[in-house]
């Protein structure tokens, strides 16, 4: 179909994807199984261009049998939306036809188990046990949640050029409570993920305790004054700022459409020279470290920031046209009937010298922010929003003991980043999440990095 | 033998003791702009064919389900494992049991629609939304779909219907000899309402040019916080989700069968009502996800609770045989004129980066990225710039609606909704 469309088309290219999966999610009053993850699909998307401008069709009932058929149904569609434009009217962004240089790859990551041999019924007693032994532990534990699920990515690449197949195991796991006591209900978790098998749920029991330790310490925690401290974040909330603050930021879709300041702050300070910050399917191992990206463009490893200074962003194939720049590896799509955008993949801060004890001795009056929640980009103006789960009061270099929940941070990215001012030597990176394009277009990505001192403005 | 009779032959012969299937036909075209010139134009034909299995413990004192996603390219051999895989995981996974949706079969025909006229219309509409060189549209994307959903059980039910979806995504700018702002919005529809996106776009306008006269936010203590725009939808959520059956069956939610939701306070008293079907909405779905008809009725009258809601299974553990998923909703209640609202100390917050409320714990969070200061003396001015927090259960007694109401998509809400007990994190 490929040879075919090329005969009328300038650029042809085909996506095709298998991925198989299951999910398993039990809690204290409901058990259920499905082999439907976030990322499970099947199904092909062709993208053409023809003089400069760009069309996909994405359908799933290819019958190999009735090739002419599917070939008619896409040709006739794609026409009645060129008239439909016609008709109204409407001017084509020109770009560029897409780069097609030849390339032949086969990769497959090795994995202990595959989702589709996982033996589930030891799994779903694992599960049980961690809810009913949650009741156990805790009174207040009115509910206990578990998860489990793991996907089997496969996907195939077709161009006039280009052959590219991948095949890799993910997997994610979580167990979260909600405690009540008179007062309140609190909603404490924990997870796993990782470039593994359902070999990495064989750990998830050992979740429920920190899971309920937090629970215990969200219940006694007290509402914050708001105002501005000094901070340490942990490696999930460092994840956090990294992922909204120059993950986002630097998404070169938006550089096209002049949605993000960064496209101006290149070889500019945007943090201080401790801040150095990577992004890139291959610069760590996790939930979406992929061979090539939905593009056919191969993984990358970007240095977005170093010592402060920005240096580049992620870029999808178009984007890269557009802006007279190369594909980073970077062009994502939700699954095959979605659109592809520059989206991330691991998103990360370098580690640096200090040592946690140090960082903490530092502090005269402020938090250690523990817990990544949720967040929201703002790449036009560089504001960040990142919900935190607790926050551990530090007053003259010394934890207090004392609990502040909920967090919410917000700020100025160059000034959270111009004020880190201590960066710690260990790192963590954490694939549980999912991420929109605003509001929509989720896709599995990773984050995370050193413990870091700066200063936030904390609500 | 067409594949969905397939299905079901197999299922038959599976061990299963219930099944349904749900399949969901859909056709979408879809149009991405730069500015106003397009930068792809895309065509989605999908099937998606999902099969969920029921299976009892032999002494019937459990039940367990499981769900897959079968493509509609699988072969014989590849649904019978997938079938077989169902029945054993159903078999692991032991719920109270429930009982499925009755007989029945019905073919309803909703909305027209066309998806080459809806293009058009949508396409002509966001092409003449009034725009100048402060103030125009930075990129926006089209989506137009049309269903068509067939759902079968093991229990006699046959149904089947179409429904149209439309979403426009739109990014505003505005700028000065100083800067440039943008404002992001989702409209979600069945339909394309004209009159409801011009409306909103300039209004999205607006806010853009106010929003570059903003100051950062300075230190309100004790100013109530009006919500306005589409943001105000997650207030009502908490309502919507704390009167769901299965929220209560956990005991994540406090509310009660015939108890007030609120203590008694000065605030207005809150009536929330499923709607069967809203003008406009692109959620009116004759059936849920179940099978169960979804009809009006009441949830909270007068700030009583008259009825969960929710889907078969934690509503009958709650004792409730029909009820059902709700698809569209009307909140009121509200005693007050928008201008009495607008009086006194307020802030009005017209634009956040991601406003929150938990529907477990009742926390609420929001950056500002755009709000109005309401000075009692009848002075004013716009700020940007820090954040809102607070807690529902704080604001359940003291909570004040406008009687007005105004439609996003599938829910009909007062246009104001103001509370009492927030903190405001300024950045002065």
């Amino acid at each position: 179909m490929v040879a075919r469309l090329a005969e009328t088309y300038d650029y042809v290219s085909a996506l095709a994807t298998d991925s198989k999966g299951f999910a398993v999610r039990i809690s204290n009053s409901s058990k259920s199984a499905s082999n439907r993850t976030m990322t499970t699909e099947r199904g092909i998307v062709f993208r053409v261009s023809r003089r400069g401008m760009y069309s996909e069709y994405a359908f799933n009932d290819l019958d190999p049998e009735k090739e002419d058929e599917a070939m008619e149904r896409l040709e006739q569609a794609l026409e009645d939306q060129y008239d439909l434009l016609y008709s109204a009217g409407v001017r084509e962004y020109e770009t560029p036809e897409l780069d097609d240089e030849p390339l032949e790859l086969f990769v497959e990551k090795e994995t202990e188990i595959l989702p589709e041999d996982c033996e589930l019924e030891t799994m779903v007693n694992d599960l049980v046990n961690i809810c009913e032994k949650a009741k156990q532990m805790d009174e207040r534990v009115v509910e206990c949640y578990t998860s489990a699920q793991s996907t089997h990515i496969s996907k195939m690449f077709i161009s006039r050029n280009r052959f590219l197949r991948q095949s890799y195991v993910y997997s994610e796991g979580s167990v979260a409570v909600v405690a009540a006591n008179e007062e309140d209900n609190k909603f404490a978790y924990k997870a796993v993920s990782g470039l593994k098998g359902p070999e990495i749920f064989r750990d998830l029991s050992s979740q429920l305790e920190p899971c309920i330790k937090m629970a215990d310490e969200l219940l006694s925690s007290e509402r914050i004054v708001p105002g501005e401290y000094e901070i340490i974040t942990d490696p999930s909330v460092t994840g956090l700022i990294a992922h909204e603050a120059f993950g986002h930021g630097v998404e070169m879709d938006m550089f096209v459409k002049e949605r993000a300041l960064g496209k101006y702050y290149i070889d500019k300070r945007v943090g201080s020279d401790k801040v150095t910050m990577h992004e890139g399917a291959l610069c760590a191992e996790n939930v979406t470290s992929y061979a090539f990206d939905d593009e056919g463009t191969l993984a990358g490893d970007v240095t977005e920031i170093e010592n402060g200074i920005l240096k580049t962003g992620i870029c999808d194939a178009l984007s890269a046209k557009r802006l007279g720049t190369v594909p980073t590896g970077n062009g994502k799509r939700e699954n095959y009937a979605h659109k592809v955008y520059t989206r991330m993949t691991n998103t990360i801060f370098d580690s640096g010298t200090d040592s946690l004890e140090d960082m903490i001795s530092s502090i005269k009056k402020g938090y250690l922010l523990e817990g990544c929640e949720s967040g929201m980009e703002d790449p036009k103006h560089w504001g960040i929003q990142c919900i935190v789960s607790l926050g551990r009061e530090i007053i003259d270099g010394k934890l207090t003991g004392k609990i502040v929940s909920p967090v919410i941070m917000t700020g100025y990215v160059p000034d959270l980043l111009g004020n880190i001012s201590m960066v710690s030597t260990d790192r963590e990176v954490f694939g549980s999440g999912g991420c929109g394009k605003g509001h929509k277009e989720w896709v599995k990505v990773a984050d995370g990095g050193p413990y870091l001192k700066t200063i936030g403005r904390l609500g | 033998m067409n594949m969905t009779d397939r299905i079901i032959e197999i299922l038959k012969n599976s061990g299963a003791d219930d099944y349904e299937i749900t399949i969901n036909d859909t056709k979408a075209w879809e149009f991405y702009f730069i500015r106003h010139e397009l930068d792809q134009n895309r065509v989605r034909n999908t099937k998606e064919i999902s099969v969920k299995v029921y299976k009892k413990s032999e002494d019937g004192s459990s039940l367990g389900f499981a769900t897959a996603v079968i493509p509609p390219t699988a072969s014989d051999e590849e649904i019978e494992k997938t079938v077989k895989d169902l029945v054993f995981q159903a078999s692991l996974l032991k719920n109270r049991p429930f009982e499925l949706t009755g007989p029945g079969e019905s073919s309803i025909e909703t909305e027209e629609s066309d998806l080459k006229e809806q293009s058009y219309g949508f396409i002509k509409t966001m092409d003449e939304i009034p725009e100048d060189e402060n103030s125009y549209l930075n990129s926006y994307e089209i989506f137009i779909e049309r269903t068509d959903r067939r759902f079968i059980n093991s229990r006699g039910v046959d149904i089947s219907f179409s429904y149209p979806y439309s979403m426009v995504e739109a990014v505003v700018n505005a700028r000065n000899e100083k800067e440039e702002i943008e404002l992001y919005r989702l409209f979600e529809m069945g339909t394309l309402r004209k009159e409801v996106l011009n409306e909103n776009m300039t209004e999205m306008e607006k806010m853009g040019l106010n929003r570059l006269r903003a100051v950062p936010t300075p230190k309100t203590e004790g100013y109530p916080v009006l919500f306005s725009t589409d943001d105000a939808r997650n207030i009502y959520y908490y309502f919507i989700d704390n009167t769901d059956a299965a929220m209560v069956y956990r005991k994540l939610s406090s509310f009660e069968i015939g108890k007030s939701i609120a203590e008694e306070g000065t605030g207005d008293k809150l009536t929330l009502k499923a709607l069967g079907r809203l003008e406009g909405s692109s959620s009116n779905f004759p059936y849920d996800e179940e099978g169960s008809p979804v009809r009006d009725m009441d949830i909270i009258t007068d700030n009583v609770l008259v009825n969960f809601h929710g889907n078969r299974m934690f509503s009958q553990y709650m004792g409730i045989q029909d009820s059902f998923s709700l698809t569209n909703i009307r909140a009121e209640g509200g005693t007050h004129s928008e201008e009495e609202l607008r009086s006194g100390n307020y802030i009005e917050a017209l634009e956040f980066s991601d406003f929150q409320v938990d529907p477990i714990t009742g926390d609420i969070f929001g950056e500002i990225r755009l709000a109005y200061v309401h000075n009692a003396d009848g002075s004013g001015y716009y700020v940007t710039g820090g954040s809102i927090s607070g807690n529902m259960k704080d604001n359940l007694g003291s909570m004040e609606m406008s009687c007005s109401l105004r439609q996003y998509d599938n829910m009909l809400i007062p246009r104001i909704t103001k509370l009492y007990k927030m903190n405001i994190a300024g950045v002065e």
